[in-house]
């Protein structure tokens, strides 16, 4: 009876404390506050945030600085500066790992990404933001320097043709997410967040080990179009909406047609690629943005390191199978139909 | 009788403190409501947040670094770059911001206003 009674009377006492100590889990010292580090590099603001010690994303701040210095086109003491003023160059271990990445992308996109367009590019005034439309015989012209094939490599030396020049913007954020990753992973790090400008990587899982919830942004607004679940992939978007300018109410963007020399017009106003590698996410992105929605799907199929969200310029969604269970629309897209491309 | 009442009180203190807790939780919630202070960052440095909910005049302030100006519109609930000297004018054309998705940036500015705590259903936007 006594015993009872005890019981009773520190029931609510102990119903208190279970209520107390489990209520707050989420704050507890288990899951403390991410290190977080912005920086700006490469063209762009690069926000990285991780579980882990400072000194580990200093560390990775100062890799991403030191990848600048190496890509970099317009820094007259990088290494692809050096091989665009000479025509030729011994290339250091980041360069010719990445320049030989790029090259196979090329050549495995057919030329829909070219790492040579880069005087085109500036010729459009996308490189300064003082916007122009070159004349027909002046792209005609300097079409003729853009041809990622008569790029020779031979182990770290590289040789260019004359009026060549090479730009590495298109992978050169991707590469550097892959050697984040890699750095992080190495450190034992679980659980990662890089934004470089928007070319995400997701490491790991989140704290609480749920995916990392990564937003499509809306290429029609300041939102997002959908969200897709990643647990170590990259998620990159090409878009016209990046950086574009309009003349006489026509948009032209800066995503090239290697092929014309003209701003891409496929029928696609976004890309996003995903998949474990970075750089060749990058890569593809653009590539797949100038191919166009049916050559893209080809690639898709006969490939199997990615997959990808495509918006066409008439507001349609289409994603690859693979993505079916990670991927849905919010916000205005929410009832919008998804279109799932599949082998057949 | 009187342990009854003592059972009684206890179970009343209970529940006042699981009121009191469930109050405190939801309190703490709508303190955290994204999208509301938006924080403005020059070079990584932040340098001024503003309220958005509690702004009721509109009110426009600049930021003037080393590298140029850019002058900011608040209204209630958003904000915008509404003039800047820099070159390329994409802060400008970015237009309001009231939804955490991506930030306002002025790369060459360095400036970034990007509304705190971040939207509630995404980690990062790919764009």
């Amino acid at each position: 009876m006594k015993r009872k009674n005890a019981a009773i009377r520190y029931l609510p006492v102990i119903l208190l404390l279970i209520f107390l100590l489990t209520g707050c889990t989420a704050s507890g010292p288990a899951q403390s506050l991410p290190a977080e580090r912005t920086t700006f590099a490469m063209d762009t603001l690069m926000e990285l945030k991780a579980y882990c010690g400072d000194d580990v994303l200093d560390r990775c701040v100062e890799r991403i600085a030191e990848l600048e210095k190496i890509f970099s086109v317009t820094d007259p003491e990088s290494e692809i500066y050096s091989l665009n003023d000479t025509g030729t160059s011994v290339l250091g271990n980041d360069a010719s790992i990445l320049l030989k990445e790029a090259l196979s992308l090329c050549e495995r996109t057919g030329g829909a990404l070219d790492i040579s367009i880069y005087p085109v590019v500036r010729a459009w005034g996308f490189t300064t933001g003082e916007y122009r439309i070159p004349a027909k015989e002046e792209l005609a012209e300097l079409r003729k320097r853009v041809d990622y094939s008569k790029v020779e490599m031979n182990g770290s030396s590289v040789s260019i043709p004359d009026g060549m020049m090479i730009d590495l913007g298109s992978v050169a954020k991707g590469y550097c997410s892959d050697c984040l990753a890699e750095m992080l992973k190495e450190a034992g790090v679980k659980s990662a967040l890089l934004n470089l400008g928007g070319n995400i990587y997701a490491l790991g899982t989140k704290p609480d080990g749920t995916k990392w919830n990564i937003g499509i942004q809306d290429p029609n607004g300041s939102g997002y179009l959908g969200v897709l679940k990643a647990s170590d992939l990259a998620v990159i978007t090409s878009g016209g909406y990046e950086r574009y300018f309009e003349e006489n109410g026509k948009v032209y963007w800066h995503i090239m047609d290697p092929a014309t020399g003209e701003p891409a017009s496929s029928g696609l106003i976004s890309v996003s690629v995903i998949g474990s590698r970075g750089v060749v996410c990058d890569g593809l992105s653009t590539a797949l943005f100038v191919m166009g929605l049916d050559r893209a799907a080809q690639m898709w199929r006969d490939s199997e390191d990615f997959e990808a969200v495509f918006v066409t310029d008439t507001g349609s969604i289409y994603i690859t199978e693979g993505l079916k269970d990670d991927f849905h629309t919010a916000g205005a897209y929410a009832s919008e139909e998804i279109q799932v491309i599949t082998h057949e | 009788m009187n342990k009854t009442i003592r059972t009684r009180t206890w179970i009343l203190l209970f529940a006042v403190l699981l009121m009191a807790s469930l109050a405190m939780t939801a309190w703490i919630m709508r303190r955290k409501a994204p999208g509301t202070t938006a924080c403005i960052y020059s070079d990584g440095v932040l340098i001024r947040t503003v309220d958005l909910n509690s702004v009721t005049e509109s009110f426009e302030f600049s930021v003037i670094s080393e590298r140029g100006e850019n002058r900011i519109r608040v209204e209630p609930g958003r904000i915008c770059v509404v003039d800047a000297d820099c070159r390329d004018q994409i802060c400008v054309k970015k237009g309001w911001l009231s939804e955490s998705a991506t930030p306002i940036v002025c790369l060459p500015h360095r400036l970034v206003i990007r509304l705190e705590a971040g939207s509630a259903d995404v980690d990062a936007v790919s764009r």
